[in-house]
């Protein structure tokens, strides 16, 4: 089955996520209508859009069936993917991260911070990661009562959190949130490196001279964490051995690259969006506030709202059948994490933020061997931010029109401008 | 309803599958040892939930 064109074009166009209901609107009408169906547009190779729950799960537990390195990990074109390849020496995603990678390659890239992230392995930095968030806290009530949440809190709490676990340097944030927005906000003016609208080839450029930034950058970490190991993840990563040899340049850059920018952006979206969502729900902070025991469904019900990766690829192995579709080796998909998120057969009222769901199986992290690797200490930082928060803020609202980055691929709010009271 | 050592787990988190049956030979969990007899510290191996987070799956 074909998807319509408005509706394929309606999910692909970055500027269709600045409007959350556009992109909400489009997927709902396709999983009414098209759950499982091909989206055929000019200039991309056809690929199928995965929209719903259950189809989600199921391809992201067959990894060895849907593989998310052999095409682009992301949407793109042929043109850029063409271009890419030529960049990387027949590659097809810029960056050859865990996100890219399949089998052996990523069992065992994964296993190197895998057991340094487990619920259990972050627990004693639960106190180091609360101190930052009162420091946070106090920044925000600085502001005397105004601020814009994303920029002023949002996008730095979390940078600063991971920045600690791995190992960057304090005076290093700012640096690293720039490269960091540029990488992942590319088709937005206000955030890209031009600070520009780009054509396909510009944009193209511009994420690889980023990428080279973040490679000149790194090159010197390994360095420094070779010469003297700490028990940070970049440490880690500098030192780690597969098979009696270190990780090669663009293992390593790859894996440097998405802790220092997925490690971090993700949870600021989510942040943002959760308390974007606060400010027009006042009984939920008065909620909140007389229960603090509902903080976890809270934090949950954030990830399911914001799903800040909108989307992954993958590629089909072999032909199957999902959801009576038959798909061909070979074939693309979509899997939309914003759409499985509404799925109106998981959740009841979908479209609305609430903390008295009595079961949330939301797949912002994906599901199955590709999970999110940083999904608990995510959890756990918002966790702490929000209890922070809550016990110090007595009333907030928007003041002003909240603004969501233009992007398909991980975004969320840009700009949450708010006003509030604090004790 | 299955016999302990034969009955299947699932990670609520991330969707692994414990089969008892087959144990985790590389993380020295022996095929047939019945999930309460896992050590409480073990963790899922693709997402590192704990054990609090599997389900039974039902025959």
């Amino acid at each position: 089955m074909a998807l319509p064109q408005e509706l394929a074009q309606a999910i692909v166009d970055p500027k269709s996520y600045s409007v959350r209901e556009v992109v909400d609107e489009a997927f709902r009408k396709i999983r009414a209508t098209a759950p499982l169906a091909k989206a055929e547009l000019e200039g991309m190779d056809p690929f199928w859009v995965v929209s719903r729950h259950a189809d989600i799960k199921e391809i992201e537990r067959q990894p060895d069936f849907f593989h998310n390195g052999d095409k682009s990990t992301f949407l793109s074109d042929r043109e850029n993917e063409a271009k890419v390849k030529a960049l990387t020496g027949g590659e097809p995603n810029l960056i050859r991260s865990l996100v890219s990678l399949d089998g052996k390659e990523h069992k065992d890239l994964r296993g190197i911070v895998f057991p340094h992230v487990t619920p259990r392995a972050i627990k004693p930095l639960e106190d180091a990661i609360r101190g930052i968030a009162r420091e946070f806290v106090d920044h925000m009530l600085s502001f005397n009562g105004e601020c814009d949440f994303a920029s002023d809190v949002a996008f730095l709490y979390p940078l600063r959190v991971i920045m600690t676990v791995l190992g960057v340097p304090q005076e290093d944030e700012a640096f690293m949130l720039k490269l960091t927005q540029e990488l992942f906000n590319n088709a937005d003016p206000e955030l890209n490196r031009a600070r520009a609208e780009l054509t396909p080839e510009e944009a193209l450029k511009s994420l690889w001279e980023t990428t080279m930034e973040l490679e000149n950058y790194f090159k010197a970490v390994t360095e420094k964490f070779r010469a003297n190991p700490t028990d940070h993840i970049n440490s880690l990563i500098a030192n780690a051995k597969i098979d009696g040899e270190y990780l090669n340049h663009r293992q390593m850059m790859g894996y440097y690259i998405i802790a220092a920018t997925a490690g971090h952006d993700t949870t600021s979206n989510t942040t943002a969006g959760a308390m974007w969502a606060l400010a027009e729900r006042p009984h939920l902070l008065a909620e909140m506030k007389a229960d603090p025991s509902k903080i976890n469904a809270f934090v949950e019900e954030s990830i399911r709202w914001e799903a800040p990766v909108k989307h992954f690829m993958r590629s089909a192995v072999a032909d199957c059948e999902i959801a009576g579709e038959q798909i061909k080796a070979g074939d693309w998909l979509m899997l939309s994490y914003q759409s499985g998120n509404r799925d109106e057969s998981v959740w009841a009222d979908p479209f609305e933020f609430r903390i008295d769901r009595e079961s949330n199986p939301q797949v912002a992290f994906g599901y199955g061997v590709h999970v999110c690797l940083g999904q608990h200490l995510a959890r756990m930082e918002m966790r702490i931010l929000w209890e922070e928060l809550f016990k110090r803020l007595e009333s907030v609202e928007m003041n002003g029109k909240g603004e969501r980055t233009i992007s398909n691929f991980v975004c969320g709010p840009k700009h949450v401008p708010i006003k509030f009271t604090a004790n | 309803m299955s016999q302990p050592g034969t009955r299947k787990w699932r990670c609520r988190n991330c969707g692994y599958i414990l089969d008892e049956a087959l144990g985790i030979p590389d993380e020295g969990i022996a095929p047939g040892t019945a999930f309460e007899d896992i050590p409480d510290d073990w963790y899922c191996p693709d997402c590192g939930s704990e054990k609090q987070d599997f389900e039974l799956l039902e025959d």
